[in-house]
This record gives structure tokens, C-alpha cells and sequence, in this order.
């Protein structure tokens, strides 16, 4: 079976960030920077076998036929040259917001983009609250006379200047932290946002598809069912890791006047954990969906659904755990060898366009 | 609980989520036999058939275990086996059975069904079947002679005497048929392999000798448990069951009727769901439709050809003038002109996104109806629909991403009349009118 699993990599870097590609042999396939900086992608072995292909990222084009999206996805992110998961998604967005995946994936990837903008708003607002909490200020006035408000920008700017001087910094530095700050965490957000940030989000679906697989794969009588139960112990195991990021991370801004006296030191460690947690949870969001889009369909659909999972899923690197997954995933692999369905459109030479549009389709859900 | 609640829950029973769905259908059951309860079981039958919760074996069930694959289906719109057998004649037909095998043996069977598993249900089973089998020939004796008619509560014509015999040679190789079943599965089976035919040869082959008359009611149960029936016509004629060469001739004849029927009720369906469909239309289902359809009439007619037959020829052509019109008025009929219409600017300065949905499957529509062009006579006509449709998106495309210098109104209806050639003509040549439009200036 054509699986990324085959491949063990020691870090998230190597392993790669999945791509939200639409054609079908690349979908969720890794994309990775070599050793001289430039873009490669890794494609699981179409002729079935064990190992991985390493392809340059510009050479992609003349390897793979690719729909017009992963064409200028691909050509965005050669320009960009970031590789992250928050580079890809960036880019993923912008994609799909030409309409190049449909006019549904246009008007989800503009919904993301709004929903970033008001995250960013409202971290803002949430570290400045922060800030004047561990000083023992109010910022009540300051979201009474209204966040946008001349008014509430004069009590803002006065507050943030008492802040400054009574934890002894620069008020300009005091802005500074707080917006380098706001950048790392908008993703994550703060445990008391009133609308929990996208990586808590997708941790919560993440915890939804773990319990469904998990029950799923218990009580099912398909012969994918040992299947479905190693993507559940993957998706515990990359949860209990997200959880005990989180939960250190959440420490570190509850003792904001802390993080801001030791800033040089408690910086690091909070971006440290930020992005961490997009490499945890990297990929899951398109797997999640691709779960919740199965639920209620055939037991056969469903069947295949854990085998499109099995080939995809984001293994944790060896150096994450003490697990090694991709041992595990060979095991698997071995003891449901017969039965494992072989992703086979490659052979048509053919792009399979029902396929395509099933990829369009979760990729509006995962936006 | 009410007549009108449990048809309250019927319908809300067909949303909920599937561990829910189980609950309510155990808690059903044990409601007996009320006439409300089977309407509501009546209701939800689409989502057993899907969920296939584990229901309490009663008599009826085991009963109808041998025949259940000809039912008809439960939604008026899915695939009719052939030579289907109506719920309604088995549940008319079953008190009659019961008194035919006697209270006692009822009585008997029913106490032991409630604690038979594993090979004791199989036993019980058997002997239900042999049983059944018995009285099913004697009530369909008892009517052919006139007698049982009013009882029956239904009007008998020749086909519903057909099912009573399908349901009685059912229960006579219900044997056969458990080991059919095993062999061809799970239910449908998209691909006909050697070891299918392998399987299905043998067992006919068995049956032949002991019971002949059954052996059609075996063919019809494979069929049926086949994605598309006409897949086995095209083995059928070289399948050796150990026939006389006029036996076997008669039962591919009989066969191959009720597929050609199949095709020809399914066309008639399509034709009238069209007639009803005339504002909005989905086109990309009637592609779907009519590439199924030819595929199951090239099947047919590489049988009849193998077998030299040519007794369903002018039914096989009518169906293809069907889809051949079919196609020509759902899917070519004006399609640029729609496709074209779609992407002009509404509200906001965007396409409308359900007009946009709609254009986008016109033109799967058109990549899919390009398979079975050639073998509908329709190859030209596609291509001079396809050609003008992509020649006036590519100008749309060359205008807007021409002239539009940010991510907006303009450059979304560019890149919208791409991916829509790439809908209909494929990757390559979208990414080739891209590439060429933005080499001609504009940056991506």
C-alpha cells in the first residue's frame, strides 16, 4: 500500500509539512527544505513498494500531471520558499481563495482568512487585558469606550504607559513584546478566549476523531478495523503530546508578569511551543474532516476512509516519543496485507475527477 | 405510543446518528407485531438497509433469508433486481405459509429460535427452509387451481405468480443459495473475478442435478448481488452448468430479458425524472446515469454477441436512442450557453455560488459524457459543444486576468473560467491556457 508511514523521520522538519494539494497521487503529501534550502516533496512509492520518493520541489510539475490549483500552489509556495505548516496554510488560503478548488473552497479559505484577522484582533486585545491585569489595572474603560474607538486608543496608550513604567520597561518595548507575542499565539489564542483559536479547535476535533475512530474500529467488523485502531492510538498519542504543550504553554502566559520580566528567556520557550504545536497538529485538520465526512456513509466507504487515512497520517517523528509509529505502521501493514486496497489511479495515467472533487470538497470543511 | 407519534419517529429516525438508530430500532422490536410499528419499520427501511442493525431473528426474517436480494428496493429511485419480488406478496404470503406448516411446527420453531446461535440457528434455519419450501408450493398449487385467492388479499397476475415460485425454489436451494451468497460478497460486488464465477458455476452446477427448476432462481440471486446484473450476462453464456444446450439457451433468454428490462424500466425513470426536473436540471447525475447505462448495454450486447442471439437488438437499440437523447438534451443542449451564463458578475461583483456550482457540473458533466460519445454517436456533437465552450472561456479568462491587477472581482472570474476548461478539458490544457495567459504579462 502506497503510505508515507514506510518513511521514520527524527523531526518534524524532516518529515515534512502536508500539502493541501487536490490531485489526487499528491494529495497531503510532505513538502520538506533540503540541505541547501530548497523545496522537496515526498511522494509515497507509486509502484506499491516500501520507501519514499524525494522530488524537487520545481521538477514536481513535469513529474505529476496537477490540476490548475496545485499548479499555482505549487508556484506560490516556490516563491515564497517557507515550508512551515503556517507557510503552507498561508498559501493554501491564498490558493483556494482564486476559486482554483471551486466557488465553496473560495468562500471557506475567505472565512479562515476573516476569522485569522479577528483571532489577531483579540489576542491583541487579550495579552494588552494581560498586561494590565499584572499591573493591577482595569480594562473595563478601555472595552467600554470601544476597542476601534479614538477614546478607547487614548486609554489604551495611557494604560499600556503606566503598565510600562510600573514593570520598569520601555513603553514602545512593552508594545513590541506584546505584538511579537500576539504573532506567535494567534493560532493558539489564550485558554479564556471567548472563541477558542484554530489549533485549539482542530485539538478538540482531534479528540473527536480519536473517540469515533476508537469506537468505530471496536466494534466494526470490516477487516480495516486494526487499521483504524493504529490511527487512534496515533491520534492519542500526537494528543497527549498537544496536551502537555498546551498546558505549558498556558503556565507560562498565567504568569504574565513573569513572561514579561523575563522576556528574553520565557520568549523562546512560548514561541518554542507555538510552533510546536502547528507541527503536532499538522495534517489532521484534512484527516478530521475526511473522518466526519465518512460518518453515516457505507460501511465500505467507511473502509475505505480508514485506508485514505492510513496512507496520510502524520506519524510522530522518532524523536517526538518513545513509540516508534513507523515500526508499528509496517506491522499493521504486514498482518492486513491482503486486504489493504491499493491507491491505484496512477495506473490510468488519468486524473480520477470524482476523486478531485471529493479532496475539493474536505478541503472547504478543513479551512 | 400513537399512530401519529411513531410516524413522527419514523421520520426523525432517518438523521440520527447510528448508535441512536440501533437503540430506537431494538426498543421498536420489542414493540411486536403492531401494524403502526411495521409502518414506522416501513419508513426507515432505506437507512436499515444502510445501517444494517442487528434485529432480532423472528421466523418471517429466517424465512425470507434465501430471497431477501430480489426485494424490491426500498427507494423507488435505486436499481430493481431482476425479476424482483414484492414485499407486499411475501407478507401476504407468509400467514398462508404458517398455516401450511402447521401451528405445531410454528410453534416449535418459534420456541427454539429464541435461544438458537451459531450452528443450532443453522439447523433451525434448514429446517425452517424445507418446511417453507413445502408450503410455499402448496398455497402456489392451491391458487393455480383457484383456491386461497381471497385469502391472499392480493390480485394475482402472472407475475406474482412468478415470485411465488422464485420464493419457493428459494427455499429449496436455500442451501445453495447461503453458499452463493458467501461467495459473493460483500453485497455489491463491483468486479466479477474468476474465483465469482469460479463459485457460482459450481454451485449451479450442483443444483442442476437436483433440482433443475431452480436453477434460474440461483442466476437471478447472483445477479442481484452484483453491482451491475449485466456483468454476469456477459459470463452467463459461458458458464457450464451441466445443461442441455436448449436449457441453457432458454435461461439466458430469460435472463438477459429481465436485464434489457432492468435497463429499459431505469431509462423510463430517467425520462420521467427529467420531465419533472425541467427548471433546474442535474446534469451531472444524468452523465452519471447515462455512462452506467451504456456500460451495462455494451455488457448486454457483447453477451448477445458472444452468444449469437439477436432477439433483443431493437429493444438494445431503442435503449440507446434513449441515452443517446438523453444526453444530447441534459447534458449538450446548450450547455456553453448555461456554463457561459453562470460566471456573470451578481451581488458583490461575484458569480452567484449555486449558479457557479451548477456551471461546474455542467461541465463534469461534459468530461464524463466524453467516454461514452463514440459509442452513442455523439462524438461530433460533443466536440463542437466542448470547443466553443472552452474558446469562450478562454476569452473570459484572457480579459479578466488581463486587465485585473488584484486578487478581486476580476481575478476570481479569470481563474473561475480556468478551472472550469480544467473541468471539462483537463488539466493540461487549463494549465496550458494559463500559462499562456500569464506569460503575456501578468505575474501570478
Amino acid at each position: 500500500m502506497r503510505s508515507l508511514t514506510n518513511f521514520a523521520p527524527s523531526t518534524f522538519e524532516e518529515r515534512g509539512a502536508a500539502v493541501g494539494f487536490t490531485t489526487p497521487t499528491l494529495a497531503q503529501t510532505r513538502v520538506r527544505q533540503d540541505e541547501r534550502g530548497n523545496l522537496e516533496v515526498l511522494i509515497p512509492n507509486i509502484s506499491e513498494g516500501r520507501g519514499v520518493y524525494v522530488v524537487a520541489w520545481k521538477s514536481l510539475p513535469l513529474a505529476f500531471p496537477m490540476t490548475v490549483h496545485d499548479r499555482c500552489l505549487q508556484d506560490i509556495l516556490m516563491k515564497s520558499g517557507g515550508c512551515s505548516p503556517d507557510d503552507l496554510r498561508k498559501a493554501t488560503l491564498e490558493t483556494a481563495r482564486f476559486g482554483l478548488a471551486g466557488p465553496n473552497a473560495a468562500d471557506a479559505a475567505e472565512a479562515a482568512m476573516r476569522d485569522d484577522e479577528e483571532q489577531r484582533l483579540l489576542i491583541n486585545y487579550q495579552l494588552i487585558t494581560e498586561v494590565l491585569k499584572a499591573v493591577g489595572l482595569d480594562a473595563g474603560q478601555i472595552l467600554k469606550a470601544g476597542l476601534g474607538s479614538a477614546q478607547g486608543e487614548k486609554l489604551t496608550r495611557d494604560s499600556m504607559t503606566r503598565a510600562a513604567k510600573s514593570l520598569g520597561i520601555d513603553a514602545t518595548e512593552l508594545y513590541t513584546r506584546v505584538a511579537e507575542l500576539a504573532l506567535f499565539m494567534e493560532p493558539v489564542g489564550l485558554p479564556t478566549s471567548p472563541k477558542p483559536a484554530r489549533l485549539r479547535r482542530m485539538a478538540k476535533e482531534l479528540q473527536k476523531f480519536h473517540d469515533t475512530m476508537t469506537e468505530w474500529s471496536t466494534t466494526t467488523k470490516s477487516e480495516a478495523g486494526p487499521i483504524g485502531g493504529f490511527c487512534a492510538e496515533v491520534a492519542e498519542h500526537t494528543l497527549n503530546h498537544v496536551r502537555h504543550v498546551v498546558t505549558r504553554l498556558d503556565q507560562s502566559v498565567s504568569a504574565f508578569e513573569l513572561l514579561l520580566r523575563q522576556w528574553e528567556a520565557k520568549r523562546k520557550e512560548v514561541k518554542a511551543a507555538c510552533t510546536r504545536l502547528s507541527w503536532l497538529l499538522d495534517g489532521w485538520d484534512y484527516i478530521t474532516a475526511l473522518w466526519a465526512d465518512a460518518h453515516g456513509r457505507s460501511r465500505h466507504e467507511q473502509d475505505m476512509a480508514v485506508h485514505d487515512i492510513f496512507r496520510i497520517i502524520p506519524l510522530l517523528p522518532r524523536d517526538e516519543g518513545r513509540i516508534d509509529f513507523s515500526l508499528e505502521a509496517g506491522k499493521v501493514l504486514t498482518a492486513n496485507r491482503k486486504i489493504v486496497r491499493a491507491y491505484v489511479d496512477w495506473r490510468t495515467g488519468q486524473l480520477d475527477a470524482d476523486l478531485v472533487q471529493r479532496i475539493e470538497q474536505l478541503k472547504t470543511r478543513a479551512a | 405510543m400513537a399512530a401519529e407519534d411513531l410516524n413522527i419517529l419514523g421520520q426523525q429516525l432517518l438523521y440520527i446518528d447510528e448508535q441512536k438508530f440501533r437503540e430506537v430500532v431494538s426498543l421498536l422490536e420489542h414493540m411486536g407485531h403492531n401494524p403502526e410499528v411495521q409502518k414506522t419499520f416501513s419508513l426507515i427501511r432505506p437507512r436499515l438497509a444502510e445501517v444494517k442493525p442487528r434485529r432480532r431473528p423472528t421466523l418471517k426474517r429466517v424465512f425470507c433469508e434465501p430471497f431477501e436480494d430480489l426485494f424490491e428496493p426500498p427507494l423507488p429511485g435505486d436499481r430493481t433486481p431482476v425479476d424482483a419480488i414484492e414485499r407486499v406478496v411475501v407478507n401476504r404470503l407468509w400467514p398462508l405459509v404458517e398455516a401450511e406448516m402447521g401451528a405445531t411446527l410454528v410453534a416449535d420453531l418459534s420456541a427454539r429460535l429464541k435461544s438458537a446461535d451459531g450452528p443450532a440457528l443453522e439447523a433451525l434455519s434448514l429446517e425452517l427452509w424445507t418446511a417453507g419450501a413445502a408450503a410455499v408450493f402448496a398455497v402456489t398449487a392451491a391458487f393455480e387451481a383457484g383456491r386461497l385467492a381471497d385469502e391472499l388479499e392480493i390480485r394475482l397476475n402472472t407475475a406474482r405468480v412468478r415470485q411465488l415460485q422464485h420464493v419457493g425454489n428459494a427455499l429449496a436451494a436455500a442451501g445453495e443459495i447461503v453458499a452463493l451468497k458467501k461467495a459473493l460478497s460483500p453485497k455489491p460486488v463491483a468486479r466479477l473475478h474468476d474465483d465469482h464465477l469460479q463459485a457460482v458455476q459450481t454451485i449451479g452446477k450442483a443444483l442442476a442435478r437436483s433440482r433443475p427448476e431452480a436453477l434460474r432462481v440461483l442466476v437471478l440471486v447472483a445477479a442481484a448481488r452484483l453491482a451491475d446484473p449485466a456483468m454476469l450476462l456477459g459470463s452467463l453464456w459461458n458458464l457450464d452448468f451441466g445443461q442441455k444446450s436448449s436449457d441453457r439457451a432458454a435461461l439466458f433468454a430469460e435472463v438477459s430479458g429481465g436485464v434489457v428490462a432492468q435497463i429499459e424500466t431505469r431509462v423510463r425513470v430517467l425520462k420521467n425524472a427529467a420531465a419533472q426536473d425541467e427548471g433546474k436540471p442535474d446534469r451531472l447525475a444524468a452523465a452519471d446515469l447515462a455512462v452506467d447505462l451504456v456500460n451495462s448495454l455494451d455488457a448486454t450486447r457483447g453477451a448477445m454477441e458472444v452468444s449469437r442471439r439477436n432477439e433483443f437488438d431493437k429493444r438494445l437499440k431503442d435503449i440507446r436512442g434513449a441515452v443517446h437523447e438523453m444526453v444530447r438534451t441534459q447534458v449538450l443542449h446548450e450547455a456553453d450557453g448555461s456554463i457561459i451564463a453562470a460566471m456573470a458578475p451578481a451581488a458583490g461583483g461575484f458569480p452567484d455560488r449555486e449558479s457557479l456550482l451548477r456551471a461546474e457540473n455542467h461541465a463534469r458533466a461534459l468530461r464524463k459524457c466524453a467516454v461514452v460519445a463514440d459509442s452513442l454517436g455523439l462524438r461530433t456533437e460533443l466536440r463542437t459543444v466542448t470547443d466553443r465552450t472552452i474558446g469562450t472561456l478562454t476569452t473570459s479568462a484572457r480579459q479578466a486576468l488581463g486587465s485585473a491587477g488584484t486578487v478581486g472581482a476580476g481575478t476570481r472570474a479569470g481563474y473561475t473560467a480556468v478551472r472550469l476548461i480544467e473541468l471539462i478539458a483537463g488539466p493540461t490544457e487549463a494549465n496550458r491556457v494559463l500559462t499562456e495567459i500569464l506569460e503575456k504579462g501578468r505575474p501570478l
